[in-house]
């Protein structure tokens, strides 16, 4: 897809993936907790420039496969992940890359707002500052107004910006910290569960926010909302005990599921 | 019947209360009962231990003077005419007690007082023998006033002192070998003369400790000044090394039975008698090193040792309660482990960091065991130089000041002892409050 499609192609190729290239490449990829086996055997390819939704029921995996594809497992003692994860065809789990590198690359949002308790400036200025992704204070300035313009919150905050961020409403705080996942300008966003703490017209702003924000991001949003991952994601996979059971293209997983589980669970009879 | 047997609901009103509810009520309301008795007993015990220590020790503050005017004579005091310090430095502390004497028999004659049974040697004797010295010290550093009649405070003796503020009576005068009833006739007509009274004494806080026989003049500065020091040296040491620690085993070192065993190992030194600290001390810096005895970098050394513990146990407590979305937030944006903690967790923990510290070193401030090892309670009359030198000075502490002079024989030991722990009370309420202003500076809510 080319880098200066707009909007409104994007729309008409909304469900038009196949050809979308792959931006994640998961073969076989196991995850330990100790003895416990919590990831089994998984192979996913998340496509570069589209939301790609993990659902499933609670413990199933979801989430712990998404803290792999950023290394963030790697802060739980016990956790050991096995096989193959490549970002743009470079295993990330090579002994020779820096978790931090990569996470500056792969950017996160928190099932729960996180902001610094610091201004809102300070918070989407950090990871700029922390790269040094910028020269001077005007440029650092420049980011920060950009990001939080992606992150449909500049109007908002725009005058006060030396605010505490943690000042801010629930649904403002989990913007701010797309903003500063956004910040760094990273090639891939993971979201876990970005809603779940959210009132309903919060998470409409943040659903609005994800499907502008895929126009430049690989987005992986983790949700236990069916109806969410049905409306902002292109590609659903479905998780269960610890298995991919079905991965494919959102409107066929929720209108023509392959496996029984992924029919029983759509339709409110697991999970 | 209980529920199991009839499975059916309850029946009752709303308005009668059942045993088991009165029960509970009355269980709570004893509880609540015995909590306030509790903190009554408590402050009531404060209350008597402010008491009594004001009580006693407040009178330290003030002290007996005599105002007599010193005829500063260059006939005896500067024979050769020149002001040479060292030519003047060969009269002793004789010369001038005479003119002290002279003066305060002047005095009495002007006055016009007269006391029956009262030698020369007993009016000579109502001045301290610390007077003569303090007024050939303050001669020497100006020798302009030499020639001159001087002004002067004149320090009364320990015993005129205790007359004054009630300690001595003619009662106890009488069977006194160091002052008799008529000394205290003489101090009653002096003081109406206006001569002898009640001043300010700063010199309790800012000089040097005296001898047994000197208590009117005996200060607190040495003590001071060396607890000062110390501080110095445990709050340079321990709060690096504390912090670093803490930092390490909390956010850095593996669990593993090691770093277990190390975490055992500092909980259990938080509570090794402190006195355990002094010998230790003295083995190893003092015998080992052969670093010089009371000194206050040795006294500091120790009491790092034992305030360590103290700052690394609040310290672990205070990172561990920093919530950790916090450190998620920071590495899911690439910070590296260092970045997140120097970035969002310290900064995040510093009150509780902070607050741990002071009180850390309000303890070592008051500790006073262990210092008796090292030698901190030797009898110090210089006052340490300036730093870094003067760490290695001998010098006493505030809290080891307190034990030697209740160790004394005079009377007048004993309110100087409370009058120091006064000091020793502010110096603790002033750092804990500065504990709490830092908290709420730094406090900040996530």
């Amino acid at each position: 897809m080319a880098e200066s499609a707009n909007m409104n192609v994007m729309r008409q190729t909304d469900r038009d993936t196949a050809m979308a290239d792959v931006k994640i490449d998961a073969r076989g990829v196991q995850v330990f907790y100790g003895d416990n086996h919590a990831i089994k055997d998984v192979d996913v390819e998340i496509g570069d420039r589209m939301v790609t939704a993990f659902i499933g029921p609670s413990g199933c995996g979801k989430s712990t496969f998404l803290r792999c594809l950023n290394r963030m497992n790697d802060t739980i003692p016990g956790c050991r992940v096995e096989g193959q994860l490549k970002l743009d065809g470079e295993d990330i789990y090579d002994r020779r890359v820096d978790p931090v590198q990569l996470r500056a690359k792969v950017g996160m949002v928190f099932q729960k707002p996180n902001p610094f308790p610091k201004s809102i400036y300070d918070n989407v200025a950090y990871g700029p500052r922390i790269h040094g992704l910028t020269r001077n204070k005007a440029e650092l300035d420049e980011v920060v107004e950009k990001s939080l313009r992606r992150a449909a919150l500049w109007n908002e905050v725009k005058d006060r910006l030396a605010a505490p961020g943690t000042g801010l409403s629930g649904g403002q705080q989990q913007r701010l910290c797309i903003a500063r996942a956004v910040a760094t300008s990273p090639e891939v966003l993971l979201m876990d569960e970005p809603c779940s703490a959210l009132d309903p017209i919060a998470t409409a702003q943040v659903e609005e926010l994800i499907d502008e924000l895929r126009s430049r991001f690989a987005v992986v949003i983790v949700t236990h909302s069916m109806q969410q991952a049905a409306r902002v994601s292109q590609k659903t996979a479905f998780f269960h005990l610890g298995n991919l059971v079905e991965f494919g293209e959102t409107a066929q997983i929720f209108t023509n599921p392959h496996d029984p589980r992924t029919e029983s669970y759509i339709t409110g009879r697991i999970g | 019947m209980s529920v199991l047997a009839t499975n059916t609901p309850r029946k009752g009103s709303l308005l009668a209360v059942d045993d088991r509810t009165r029960r509970r009520n009355a269980a709570e309301r004893r509880f609540q009962i015995y909590g306030r008795i509790a903190i009554g007993i408590a402050i009531a015990a404060l209350a008597v231990l402010l008491f009594t220590i004001v009580n006693n020790g407040a009178s330290a503050f003030r002290q007996t003077f005599l105002v007599l005017d010193i005829p500063l004579e260059e006939k005896v005091l500067d024979k050769s005419g020149t002001r040479d310090i060292e030519a003047m430095k060969k009269v002793t502390t004789i010369g001038y007690g005479k003119l002290i004497d002279k003066a305060l028999q002047d005095a009495i004659a002007a006055q016009g007082i007269a006391v029956e049974g009262l030698t020369d040697k007993d009016v000579k004797n109502m001045i301290s023998k610390e007077a003569a010295g303090l007024l050939r010290d303050r001669v020497l550093s100006q020798p302009d006033l030499v020639g001159q009649t001087l002004r002067a405070k004149v320090l009364a003796n320990g015993r005129i002192d205790g007359y004054i503020k009630g300690r001595v009576s003619y009662e106890s005068a009488e069977r006194d070998s160091n002052v008799t009833p008529a000394q205290l006739r003489l101090a009653d007509a002096l003081k109406d003369a206006g001569i002898l009274s009640r001043k300010f004494n700063w010199d309790f806080i800012t000089t040097a400790d005296a001898s047994e026989l000197r208590p009117e003049s005996a200060g607190l500065g040495v003590a001071i000044l060396g607890s000062a020091y110390m501080m110095i040296v445990v709050l340079v040491l321990s709060l690096p090394i504390g912090v670093a620690t803490s930092i390490y085993l909390e956010e850095f070192a593996p669990q593993n039975r090691f770093t277990d065993l190390i975490e055992v190992n500092i909980s259990n030194l938080a509570a090794v008698p402190s006195i355990v600290y002094g010998i230790l001390g003295l083995a190893l810096f003092i015998n080992f090193a052969g670093l010089p005895q009371s000194a206050p970098i040795v006294g500091g050394l120790v009491l790092t040792l034992m305030t360590l513990p103290r700052i690394v146990i609040p310290t672990r407590a205070a990172l561990r309660s920093v919530p950790p979305s916090i450190r998620d937030a920071a590495l899911g944006i690439g910070a590296s482990k260092m970045q997140s903690v120097m970035h969002h967790v310290l900064p995040l923990a510093m009150p509780g960091i902070l607050t741990g510290t002071i009180i850390g070193l309000a303890q070592a401030l008051g500790e006073s065991a262990p210092l008796l090892l090292i030698g901190m309670v030797a009898f110090v009359r210089d006052f340490p130089g300036a730093p870094p030198e003067g760490f290695f000075d001998p010098a006493a502490a505030l809290p080891v000041q307190v034990y030697n002079w209740t160790q004394r024989s005079d009377p007048a030991f004993v309110e100087r002892a409370s009058g120091a722990i006064i000091v020793l009370l502010i110096f603790l309420l002033a750092m804990n409050a500065v504990a709490i202003v830092l908290r709420r500076k730094f406090e900040r809510r996530w």
